[in-house]
């Protein structure tokens, strides 16, 4: 291995593409740490944003207490109904996962963030970030798109002639005159090869991400897991390298057969797949969803217009906004966008609830069928290890859907009952708390990804040693 | 040293080598006389394992070809009509890369450099690139290599074919100097002349069967010449 080293550092070919990978990689991780930076900046913004709101309010309700202040209709922290919706709402927030930056995955497409109010989800789950669309366009250049996309190219291109050119310029008879096997020939100018390209692709950025981000240090399970998918993943290419070389073509021959291959598993697998899942599980019409939450809205509208245009008479008496032994009263057009709210919350909430199933159907069919295409296994595999894929996603919407619920069995009973929001209720309204997925959820997803590129893998190195054992030296 | 026991290649319907014993002593450089297509190179390759017999035995020291191709290898050097060494690497270089492969280990500088000395390569040469190289320069590399690995028998397919007469001559004492070290010799050749200089035994195949083998002293250049020129007409 070493004298293969010792001849491949003597040809241009492994140090122009191991410059442009360290590039690609350069650039990738530059991207991956500055948009999750730009995240966490944004997320710890809103947290303190969120606190100091809270602390004001408490400090606004001790001055109306005493007489110090005069409520305002629109901005009154003992209004329940004011707290409960926009006037007191607090995020949920998910916070990046210590390998994000490796994989932003759907970062682009999913906000790691919703203001939640007693209204209805519907209504805060798709105020998306704004997003640069060129991004939304193309995709984040990201490390996963650098190793599920580029580094089969780049296998390809220090590898696609593995034998054919020992064949092709006389060497390989030399060669394996020696005591030498076949076998064990292209084995050590495999090895050397994913030595180098591995080496770049798992060492760099485990470097640049401990210098980064020190917490990453914390997430070793998480970072073997990467590293061995990225293994795996390129063990796949690797073999399909080999298998392709043993058929005894030429290099010509090889390095289109190998293109070809990348053509179909990376770009039409996947979309065909998606194809494929769509096509025998449907999901429900955003556009009929937006389309049924007008329809109930205006329902709920109509059905409260009286409350809704009630005189406004608090504008000119704010006293009528003190509490009164404990209760407050609310002006008809709070009373009546909470009412039309909860309607709506009602009504649309089996239409989301099928839609989510929906959803995770598609999800269960994506997992079940990736196999059709390793860079589409390797892909959810890396975005689920950076916590940026659809599972981490799904426990954030979980986390967040127990919060809503907790924030309108807290809201509703003062809002229905007309109990002001006290000094002392302040600490009770419920805040949402991140809890990071069970550990166990990642190796019970890493592992099956592990497998489905190790098992083809296998099945194509087989078909490599078969081949291997008749080819044409001479 | 070298043995074949009713050695047969078939490729499809055509018959490339047909029941063919051969037994070289050490010591004995084996010259195979014969037409393109007689069967000689498949000789080599067959005692190579680059390619399966369809009947009979290869032996290498007495160890089947086919059984145990790595530990026959380890015994014998090849040259073949055209050595095409790595032309990235200098001459030293290609030395040390295969040699190492040949012996498992890597030999010192200077054990490399007394190899290349041995093949009248001198230190100048012996850091130029390969791509540099003339035919019998790469050819002297890899005699150096076999040198190194020490081979007990050496296989050699055209070896000469193409060299200018110094070099094949040089060549030749090379060869003659292995075989007084006790390396037996397997040689193919279209040179009657280098046959008959280089010889201790000369075979002449035809369509893949050996059809006369003689010891080099006992027949004349002329007679050679003409016992070769009548079997080609037959």
């Amino acid at each position: 291995m070493r004298q293969e080293m010792r001849l491949l550092l003597a040809e241009r070919s492994l140090w122009l593409v191991s410059a442009l990978f360290l590039l690609l990689i350069g650039y990738a991780l530059y991207n991956g740490v500055h948009q999750t930076t730009l995240r966490d900046r944004a997320q710890a913004a809103i947290t303190t944003d969120d606190a100091r709101t809270r602390a004001d309010q408490l400090s606004q309700l001790g001055r109306i207490m005493a007489g110090r202040e005069v409520p305002s209709p629109f901005q009154n922290p003992a209004d329940p109904a004011r707290m409960g919706g926009g006037f007191g709402a607090h995020h949920a927030l998910m916070p990046s996962a210590p390998l994000a930056p490796v994989a932003l995955g759907q970062t682009d497409l999913f906000p790691g963030q919703f203001k939640v109010t007693y209204q209805s989800k519907i209504h805060f789950i798709h105020a998306n970030d704004i997003e640069n669309p060129w991004h939304l366009l193309s995709g984040h250049f990201d490390l996963a798109f650098v190793i599920v996309y580029l580094l089969p190219l780049l296998i390809f291109a220090l590898s696609y002639n593995l034998l054919s050119v020992e064949r092709e310029s006389g060497t390989l008879k030399l060669l394996l005159s020696q005591p030498l096997a076949l076998r064990t020939l292209v084995l050590g100018k495999v090895a050397v090869r994913a030595g180098v390209l591995l080496g770049l692709a798992v060492l760099v950025p485990l470097g640049v991400l401990l210098l980064a981000r020190p917490e990453s240090a914390g997430a070793g399970t998480s970072t073997l897991w990467w590293s061995l998918l990225v293994g795996a993943y390129a063990l796949f290419w690797f073999a399909l390298v080999v298998a392709v070389n043993a058929f005894g073509r030429s290099s010509a021959s090889n390095a289109m057969l190998l293109v070809i291959s990348w053509v179909v598993l990376v770009l039409i697998a996947p979309v065909l797949l998606n194809l494929g899942v769509t096509a025998a599980s449907p999901a429900p019409s955003r556009t009929e969803l937006a389309t049924r939450t007008r329809m109930v809205t205006i329902e709920a509208m109509n059905r409260y217009s009286k409350l809704l245009s009630a005189d406004y008479r608090h504008i000119g008496k704010p006293e009528v906004l003190l509490p009164k032994d404990g209760k407050i009263e609310m002006s008809g057009r709070a009373l009546a966008s909470y009412s039309i709210q909860k309607q709506i919350d009602e009504e649309i909430q089996p239409d989301l609830d099928r839609f989510d199933a929906q959803h995770a159907r598609q999800q269960q069919l994506v997992a079940r069928y990736s196999l059709l295409s390793p860079a589409a296994v390797a892909y959810e595999g890396m975005t689920a290890l950076a916590g940026t894929g659809a599972r981490r996603y799904a426990h954030f919407h979980d986390l967040m859907d127990g919060h809503h619920q907790a924030w309108k069995k807290f809201f509703f009973p003062r809002i229905d009952g007309g109990i002001a929001i006290t000094e002392a209720d302040f600490p009770r309204i419920p805040r949402f708390v991140w809890t990071e997925e069970d550990a166990r959820l990642i190796d019970r997803q890493a592992f099956p990804a592990l497998l489905k590129l190790v098992m083809p893998s296998l099945l194509l190195l087989g078909i490599a040693a078969w081949r291997l054992r008749s080819y044409p030296v001479v | 040293m070298l043995r074949a026991i009713g050695l047969t290649k078939t490729f499809g319907a055509q018959t490339a080598l047909d029941r063919l014993d051969l037994d070289i002593r050490p010591g004995e450089i084996y010259c195979l006389l014969g037409a393109n297509g007689a069967g000689k190179t498949t000789t080599i390759n067959l005692f190579l394992n680059f390619i399966a017999p369809s009947a009979g035995e290869v032996q290498i020291d007495g160890i089947d070809v086919t059984r145990d191709p790595v530990a026959t290898k380890q015994h014998v050097a090849y040259i073949p009509e055209q050595v095409m060494l790595y032309g990235v690497l200098s001459g030293l270089e290609n030395l040390d890369y295969f040699s190492s492969l040949a012996l498992g280990k890597r030999l010192p500088r200077e054990r490399l450099l007394q190899l290349m000395d041995e093949v009248s390569l001198d230190a100048g040469a012996a850091h130029k690139r390969v791509s540099a190289y003339s035919k019998g320069m790469r050819q002297k590399i890899w005699i150096a290599v076999a040198l190194a690995k020490q081979a007990k028998a050496y296989l050699l397919d055209e070896p000469t074919s193409g060299l200018d007469p110094q070099a094949a001559s040089e060549f030749s004492s090379l060869l003659k100097r292995a075989s007084e070290g006790g390396v037996a010799v397997l040689t193919t050749t279209h040179d009657l002349f280098h046959a008959k200089q280089t010889a201790t035994r000369i075979g002449i195949m035809k369509k893949g069967r050996l059809v006369e083998s003689l010891d080099s002293a006992q027949i004349g250049q002329t007679d050679l010449q003409a016992l070769y020129l009548q079997h080609m007409r037959d």
